[in-house]
């Protein structure tokens, strides 16, 4: 207990591993919290991005915070719901008609113009489609007629698509065109309460109509979206887990695997311990990465095989050098010496003298180990070799590059993972430069 | 040995031949030249298991039977006068008898070792998809083309890392407990972060937000006629990848070699030097920083290695024609050969760095002997 | 006081070198005092713990970066050395007047340099000797202390540690230095180096007029060499006296103890021991600080004792003051 406590003490005069062992907790948090609310399955399912998972959201929108930075600031994104009761919905049943009129009322107050706007329609009818009417009633009192149809069992309905509607709004888009007063020259936004108003006819008693209507601004959610709609904050917060994951147990597979093989290297000697130099001079000269990129092409992206090669091409690294220095001093020590000569069986001078010797040098390395794996994976996911099926920072960032956020301002996109990626390996290394300063005792004073 | 008398006039010992550095160091080097050839002829059998597990560099063979029996064929004047479908059948027993001359139709341990030797000579085949600037479709030639960038822009960078850091490291530790030497100390885990992390950075700040330099590439496109504008647009090139690569091992380098001297410094042989009333600088000089050079040198050798290491998605971000980015590309068109083949040049760019840094250590440490302790072992 | 100054190579006065330790202030040299004349050897004698090492780099000005005070006087053939700045005493002092043997050759010999260039380089530093000159002067050392000539080309883990120690003997010697400090200079070796190192010595004071300070816990070895004997405990100067004398009959109880517990060959008792721990070098007790182990103590002693001097002798002890 007393050894623990020194520890903590000592670690404490490092403000960076404080701030690092901070975030880590952090991260931990948040990973915890990620795996109990978006399950595996979930998240598979969402990143994956079928058809109807993610209609709601904008394409390659900015994130909400966005908008303390810009003067014009982007719209965020809204939507209504008639089915799950957002806006007003009467419905009036006389004459084997089911007069339906639904009424979406909003405040319009950005600077700036919808993406799209969209409205999907679900109805209810036996062999007669309902048939809506669709109208815009603006601040200034302006009633835009956008269009009337007949709407299946499901209807979509997109602003931008409606040629007719562009004619009529005098050539604008119809998504900016039904917030402009084209009176003015330019043509202006007008701000202020709008409602749309879609009046529609069941021709059967039970015949109704529901509308959803999605108004898609440049803003959406805390993180942003990506190209495919996709909201970022699900791949942002399921890297975590992931690349905690994966670092940790390269880092921990690495190190404990290599400390072995130092271990049985200086224990028979000979030519074992020759064997294991060569092996490791072998491996200094097989281009790590290169291999993993030939590995991840030609076999399988799968993230457990790319963590079994990290793990196998790294074993046998520079780390045994330093293992095997400690090992051979403890073997030819005296009271190691000691130890047999009163009998200590192999197993017990392995716990009692082996083992607490080396953990002080195990444990800085591997601290220090988890960030560049962790930065490994995103690499790997960055060249296109990432894991198919899972959300990770490296993945976003690989398709940002990939669809040009750097050149056009979309640097959100990229940023995010990053600068999450970047905190994450700068805590681990923080912690592991300050772990190193403390258990190496050639570092004290230093 | 005890009593003698006063001595008489004295004559410095003639150097023998053999004591002489150079021998040393040519012995040396001559024994870690032959591991050398061992270890990457190991290394590129590893290479080629790893890479035809899959079958892919049988592939590669096949492929090169029969790009070179089509166009031995085609080329053939006397064959003129055959049908398509009796030159077609022609090519297909050709192949068939190269195929069977070259043993493709042996057991996979034979051939494995016909693809070693093929490999070391670096007769890599033929590229699926990529070209050399040449037009020609040899594997070999596609990346000897695109090495020098790669070696221009690394070697120039850790050629400057490195002085630029021995000489910061051994002003820091002259500053020991100042508040740059807390800073540095505090900094160093910036190294956690590849080269090319901060890459993106450098290209998001510099050149699209402030549009200060160009997005990537080596020169201006189309490039500059005249020598001195091409220099300069290299250079303006060169400038952001050089940033984010100083990045990304300045920190960790700066405090590794500072803690060494701090270490090295409180050696008893510098204490001694200085109470021999030597200056300041010949105890930085000769006492501080020659002896830590090996230990200096041994840590640049794995920085080298991971900068290697790094290079294709390196290259990658800042779209810089070299050998990484030719990786990076052939990953994407999924150009098997090229593949294999950029590997293959990896592991003989390792090689040479490791070999080029025993050179360096065996003439900056006396203590390094035939078959003793020593080099980057 | 002047003419004896004159005459004398060094005199210490008082004498102080603390250490700043994150447990407090570790007063290691506190008051040391003693004189040296020319071709004389002065042994200090002492414990491990009393501050022998922290003596020698008291006397040689190497201080490390956790020096909470420094101070007093050495006079080195007249001139006070602890009033120049540092580039003066480098350059006046440092190998041209005062040289050191260091404790464990082994580590004092720069792994990567010849041991002959290093030998060499004082000359070439302080008397602008170019290198093959240098070299020769090496040489000659080489043959007083008996290292062969060719070994000038060898490293240091070429060399056996009593070779290494000869050659930083050599390396003391080469500039012809006025007076050589050797700090437990045999410590580290065997029997028979020790014996071979102390003959080396013996001569060299002879043929090159040099003067030693030589500080050791080796009392047996080093009474050949002394022509004055100075007693350290505790960080102070307890006794200084001439060898003769002092051999045959010490005046501090100290002293007498440690005599008293140096085995004889040939005689009938058992050597005796000094009971009890010397102090502790962070908090010395006030007064005399051998008090608690001083089988003559008496109520004076918790006073610090002033220096009393009989026939010569001086003695930090309230036994001999009047």
């Amino acid at each position: 207990m007393n050894s623990i406590r020194k520890f903590f003490s000592d670690l404490s005069q490092y403000p960076s591993a404080i701030v690092g062992m901070v975030i880590i907790l952090l991260m931990v948090i948040i990973s915890i919290y990620t795996l109990i609310t978006i399950p595996y399955d979930t998240a598979i399912t969402l990143w994956r991005g079928d058809e109807n998972v993610w209609y709601k959201t904008p394409k390659t929108a900015q994130p909400k915070w966005i908008n303390w930075f810009r003067k014009d600031d982007l719209l965020e994104t809204f939507s209504f719901n008639s089915a799950n009761g957002d806006g007003t919905k009467t419905e009036e049943y006389s004459n084997e008609t089911n007069k339906i009129f639904i009424s979406f009322p909003f405040e319009y107050d950005s600077n700036s113009f919808p993406q799209e706007i969209s409205l999907f329609f679900t109805s209810k009818f036996d062999q007669k489609e309902p048939f809506v009417s669709i109208k815009l009633i603006t601040p200034d009192g302006r009633e835009v007629r956008i269009g009337s149809f007949a709407v299946g069992k499901t209807q979509t309905y997109r602003f931008s698509q409606d040629a007719k509607l562009a004619r009529r709004l005098k050539g604008n888009s119809p998504e900016q065109g039904v917030f402009l007063d084209i009176t003015t020259d330019p043509p202006t936004l007008v701000k202020g309460h709008y409602e749309l108003q879609i009046e529609g006819v069941g021709f059967e008693e039970n015949s109704t109509v529901d509308a959803e209507l999605v108004v898609y601004g440049g803003a959406y959610g805390w993180a942003g979206t990506d190209h495919r709609r996709r909201d970022l904050t699900i791949p942002l917060l399921w890297g975590a887990p992931v690349a905690l994951a994966f670092g940790l147990l390269a880092a921990l597979g690495t190190t404990l695997i290599t400390m072995i093989i130092a271990a049985i290297g200086t224990w028979y000697g000979g030519w074992v311990d020759e064997l294991i130099q060569r092996i490791t001079e072998v491996n200094l000269v097989l281009p790590f990465l290169p291999i993993l990129i030939m590995i991840g092409t030609f076999y399988s992206r799968s993230i457990w095989v790319i963590l079994m090669a990290v793990i196998m091409l790294s074993i046998f690294g520079s780390g045994i050098k330093g293992y095997r220095a400690v090992f051979l001093q403890i073997k030819e020590s005296p009271y190691v010496e000691a130890a047999r000569a009163y009998g200590a069986g192999n197993w017990r001078i392995i716990m009692q003298y082996l083992v607490p010797r080396i953990i002080p040098l195990l444990i800085p390395q591997l601290v220090i180990l988890i960030p560049s794996n962790v930065f490994l994976e995103a690499s790997l996911t960055v060249l296109g070799l990432g894991d198919p099926v899972l959300p990770t920072w490296g993945k976003v960032i690989q398709e940002g590059i990939a669809n040009g956020a750097l050149f056009q301002n979309q640097f959100y996109w990229v940023l995010e993972p990053s600068v999450i990626l970047m905190i994450t390996g700068l805590a681990f290394a923080m912690v592991g430069f300050s772990l190193d300063r403390i258990f190496n005792p050639r570092l004290r004073g230093v | 040995m005890a009593e003698s008398t006063l001595p008489s006039p004295v004559a410095i010992p003639k150097k023998k031949l053999s004591d002489s550095a150079i021998v040393r160091v040519g012995k040396y080097m001559l024994v870690r030249l032959v591991t050398m050839i061992v270890t990457v002829i190991i290394g590129l059998y590893l290479t080629i298991l790893i890479a035809n597990m899959g079958g892919y560099v049988d592939e590669i063979r096949r492929g090169e039977i029969r790009e070179t029996t089509q166009m031995q064929v085609m080329n053939d004047p006397s064959l003129k006068s055959l049908s398509g479908e009796q030159r077609a059948a022609l090519i297909e027993d050709r192949i068939a008898l190269e195929e069977k001359r070259l043993g493709l139709d042996q057991p996979f341990a034979l051939r494995s070792f016909s693809f070693l030797k093929s490999a070391v000579v670096l007769d890599l085949g033929f590229a699926q998809y990529l070209n050399s600037d040449t037009g020609s479709k040899q594997v070999k030639l596609i990346i000897l083309e695109r090495l020098p960038s790669t070696l221009l822009l690394f070697g120039t960078t850790n050629l400057l890392l490195f002085f630029g850091t021995l000489f910061a490291a051994l002003y820091l530790s002259r500053r020991y407990g100042s508040f740059l030497d807390k800073f540095v100390v505090a900094a160093s885990p910036m190294s956690a972060a590849p080269a090319w992390f901060y890459g993106i950075f450098l290209i998001l700040i510099f050149s699209a937000g402030l549009k200060l330099f160009p997005f990537g590439g080596m020169v201006d496109a189309p490039p500059p006629d005249n020598t001195i504008e091409y220099t300069l647009s290299l250079l303006k090139h060169m400038i952001l990848p050089t940033l984010a690569l100083a990045l990304n091992s300045v920190a960790y380098s700066i405090y590794a070699e500072r803690t060494f001297f701090l270490i090295y410094s409180s050696e008893d042989y510098v204490e001694m030097a200085k109470a021999k009333g030597l200056t300041a600088r010949d105890v930085e000089r000769r006492y501080i920083m020659r002896p830590t050079l090996p230990t200096i040198i041994t840590n640049f050798a794995f920085l080298l290695i991971s900068v290697w290491t790094g290079a294709p998605i390196f290259e990658g971000v800042f779209n810089w024609p070299g050998l990484g980015r030719t990786t990076v590309i052939a990953v994407g068109l999924y150009d098997t050969p090229v593949i294999v083949g950029t590997t293959v040049i990896f592991s003989y760019m390792l090689a040479v760095t490791v070999f080029l840094l025993d050179f360096v250590y065996a003439l900056v440490d006396p203590r390094v002997k035939i078959g003793s302790e020593g080099g980057t072992k | 006081m002047a003419e004896q100054q004159k005459n004398t190579l060094l005199h210490i006065e008082d004498l102080v070198l603390h250490f700043k330790t994150t447990k407090g202030s570790v007063q290691a040299v506190d008051g040391v005092f003693f004189d040296l004349g020319y071709k004389e050897a002065v042994v200090v004698l002492g414990e491990s713990g009393c501050g022998k090492s922290s003596l020698a780099k008291a006397i040689l000005r190497l201080l490390p970066r956790n020096v909470a005070q420094y101070g007093g006087k050495v006079f080195l053939e007249g001139t006070d050395t602890m009033a120049m700045d540092e580039e003066q005493y480098r350059q006046n002092v440092r190998w041209v007047r005062m040289s050191l043997v260091p404790q464990a050759a082994m580590n004092s010999l720069n792994p990567v340099l010849k041991v002959g260039d290093q030998v060499a380089e004082p000359m070439m530093v302080h008397h602008g000797v170019k290198k093959e000159e240098a070299l020769i002067q090496a040489a000659k050392m080489f043959q007083h202390v008996g290292v062969p000539v060719d070994f000038l080309d060898r490293y240091a883990f070429e060399l056996s540690g009593g070779m290494r120690q000869r050659v930083a003997i050599a390396m003391a010697l080469v500039t012809a230095p006025a007076l050589v400090v050797l700090d437990e200079p045999t410590s580290a070796l065997d029997v028979l180096t020790q014996a071979n190192i102390f003959n080396v010595l013996k001569r060299l004071k002879k043929e090159l007029e040099v003067s030693f300070v030589l500080i050791t816990h080796d009392i047996a070895t080093s009474s050949e060499l002394a022509d004055r004997v100075a007693v350290m405990y505790a960080g102070q100067i307890v006794e200084v006296s001439d060898a003769h004398r002092f051999f045959a009959e010490p005046l501090h109880p100290y002293s007498r103890m440690l005599m008293a517990s140096v085995p004889r060959l040939r005689a009938n008792q058992e050597p005796e021991f000094i009971t009890g721990q010397p102090p502790s070098l962070l908090n010395p007790p006030k007064g005399c600080r051998f008090a608690g182990r001083c089988p003559k103590r008496f109520a004076k002693c918790s006073e610090e004792p002033p220096i009393a001097n009989v026939d010569g002798i001086q003695v930090k002890c309230w036994l001999y003051t009047s």
